[in-house]
């Protein structure tokens, strides 16, 4: 009998396919999560992450006077940074007016978040739609209207309104100075604080105030020791992406601050465009995202070390 | 929340007066723009004096603004659908086909957020430069491809989260494709999310001035760019008319938001 005959023989060919067919459809089905992500990766990959790497190579080299880089490798670029008076003051400026905002924001936040996670619900509604609508409106229109408001002549919004409470023509010269990038930057961000800190808020039992408040703790000591330690998450990512917006921004400082209050970003785009010193321009830019990332990073670490120590606190 | 939670006394009253002092100080620079782009004088000077809509008239007819708005809303177009393209599968792989390593690769993808835009645009500058291509406008439309991409599988995937999955194993179970399922059974479950995250890219794109600002030639001017540049060139109300135009837009912007899912929802997305 030949082998061929054989029903068993006859099946075999089309039932290995069959079993071919399936393994590859399984072998896809465990590849579609990748499938479907790579576009994406790949993407981001290609016009970022590459590009990045290559800033930063960038940065460790040598520009020619025919503006080509190569070697030698040198850390000078960012030594240039930090010894520069010039440079070092706009990255001390830098730091000063993010910090300055990220505080700032901070202490006006609390009192928005309290009302939208605990107050009348009519009243926590609107100040929601007003702490969010402002989002969608473009910097460069906000920044155009605290132009208007803080305008160093007697035009300027602050200015009439203090000469109709008899504070002279012109009482506050604000525009062009830091307290304007402040100012600006707070309204911009100040949402970003806002929102975690009333998630946060609105999270902790009020039980436990309650429980507070009947021990007899007075309310200071109650926010102190119950409130405020409860809430140190949504505030640490309030403080981070307020401090990291704000250092890292560029209308605001031009807009609002002139040539005196000069800011990174300020530095990075003429050092770019003006100058063409790529590779320095490249250690500006290396500097400015290792400062966000190490914020980013380290109000991580606290927020799981708050979260760790809460886990362990409710175990005992 | 019953009303004896909710917070009472002097402490209270103290946050309500800063929070009302705050509103005012968020929506001064919105309202006194709007009050001055009504103003009938020819130089911005507070208090406005009168009423015109004239200013309104001319940037309406004005073809710089025009252009600008065109060029702005078909950037945004292009960005948010190139972004939905890539971003709803990425957000269905990570949500819903995770594998090893597919976090690490979703922290790539949402990493032009943390990344200072205004680096992202230098280093997108040099790429094209490098790359030799030249032409603004699809430059420009890459570049904001990747700004709002985050904002996509953000909120693509919080809303897959909270869908039924298993409404789309019945429908396997009963016949359907992968394809058909997702496209009948999944997207509509999550459509006020895909619309929410389609309008936050929009919307990101339309503000967008760090990565504009250096992508520009002088045919593709973004509105953001064509503001700044008009500010230091134009001294009457046509810029807060211009400003309030772009206000309006927002102002529908969340509306919408509001509309679809919810504030407090689409912010924490």
């Amino acid at each position: 009998m030949s082998l061929a005959s054989t029903p068993a023989a006859a099946l075999a060919p089309p039932a290995m396919g069959r079993v071919a067919a399936a393994s590859w459809r399984t072998r896809f089905e465990g590849q579609t999560g990748l499938l479907l992500l790579s576009p994406a990766v790949l993407f981001v990959t290609v016009l970022l992450i590459v590009p990045t790497l290559e800033m930063l190579s960038a940065s460790i080299q040598t520009q020619d006077v025919a503006g080509s880089i190569g070697r030698p490798f040198t850390a000078r670029h960012f030594v240039r940074l930090v010894e520069v008076p010039l440079y070092r003051d706009v990255l001390v400026a830098t730091l000063r007016i993010a910090a300055t905002t990220a505080l700032l924001a901070a202490v006006i936040g609390f009192p928005i978040a309290a009302v939208i996670a605990r107050g009348h619900p009519t009243a926590a509604r609107c100040v929601n739609i007003i702490i969010v609508m402002p989002l969608v409106v473009s910097i460069v229109v906000r920044a155009y209207g605290w132009q208007l408001i803080l305008a160093n002549g007697p035009n300027g919004v602050v200015n009439v309104v203090g000469s109709w409470l008899g504070f002279g023509r012109v009482s506050v010269r604000m525009l062009y100075t830091e307290a304007a990038v402040v100012v600006g930057s707070l309204h911009v961000f100040l949402a970003m604080m806002v929102l975690p800190l009333a998630s946060s808020l609105a999270r902790i039992p009020r039980s436990l105030e309650e429980a507070a408040r009947t021990l007899g703790a007075s309310s200071l000591r109650i926010f102190w020791k119950v409130t405020l330690p409860l809430c140190l998450p949504g505030l640490s990512v309030g403080l981070t992406l307020v401090f990291t917006l704000t250092a890292s921004s560029f209308v605001l400082p031009v807009i609002l601050g002139g040539n005196k209050s000069q800011m990174l970003g300020q530095l990075l785009e003429q050092q770019a465009t003006a100058v063409f010193d790529w590779p320095f321009s490249a250690a500006i830019a290396i500097v400015m995202v290792v400062m966000i990332f190490a914020v980013n990073a380290l109000s991580l670490w606290f927020i799981r070390r708050q979260l760790n120590a809460g886990a362990i606190e409710a175990q005992s | 929340m019953s009303a004896d939670e909710r917070m009472a006394g002097p402490w209270a009253v103290a946050a309500y007066v800063v929070t009302a002092l705050a509103m005012l100080f968020i929506l001064a620079p919105i309202l006194v723009t709007i009050a001055l782009s009504i103003s009938d004088s020819p130089f911005v000077t507070f208090p406005p004096k009168g009423f015109t809509l004239g200013w309104y008239a001319k940037v309406l007819t004005d073809e710089y603004f025009l252009t600008s708005l065109v060029t702005s809303i078909e950037i945004a177009a292009c960005a948010t659908l190139a972004a939905l393209i890539l971003g709803v599968p990425a957000a269905y792989a990570v949500v819903r086909h995770p594998f090893a390593g597919s976090g690490v690769l979703q922290e790539v993808v949402l990493s032009p957020l943390i990344f200072p835009v205004l680096i992202t645009g230098l280093v997108l500058v040099k790429f094209f430069a490098g790359w030799g291509m030249q032409n603004a406008f699809p430059n420009m439309i890459l570049a904001h491809t990747l700004v709002t991409l985050p904002y996509v599988v953000r909120t693509v995937a919080a809303s897959l989260i909270l869908s039924d999955r298993s409404l789309d194993e019945a429908a396997r179970t009963l016949g359907y494709g992968p394809l058909q399922t997702f496209f009948r059974v999944t997207i509509p479950q999550i459509a006020p999310g895909l619309a929410a995250g389609a309008l936050f890219a929009f919307m990101v794109s339309l503000d967008n001035f760090p990565i504009s600002m250096w992508l520009i030639d002088a045919r593709t001017v973004p509105v953001p760019i064509m503001l700044f540049q008009s500010m230091s060139r134009l001294f009457d109300p046509s810029i807060a008319a211009m400003s309030g135009v772009m206000i309006l837009i927002g102002t529908l912007a969340v509306l919408c938001l509001e509309k679809l899912v919810g504030l407090r929802r689409a912010m924490t997305m």
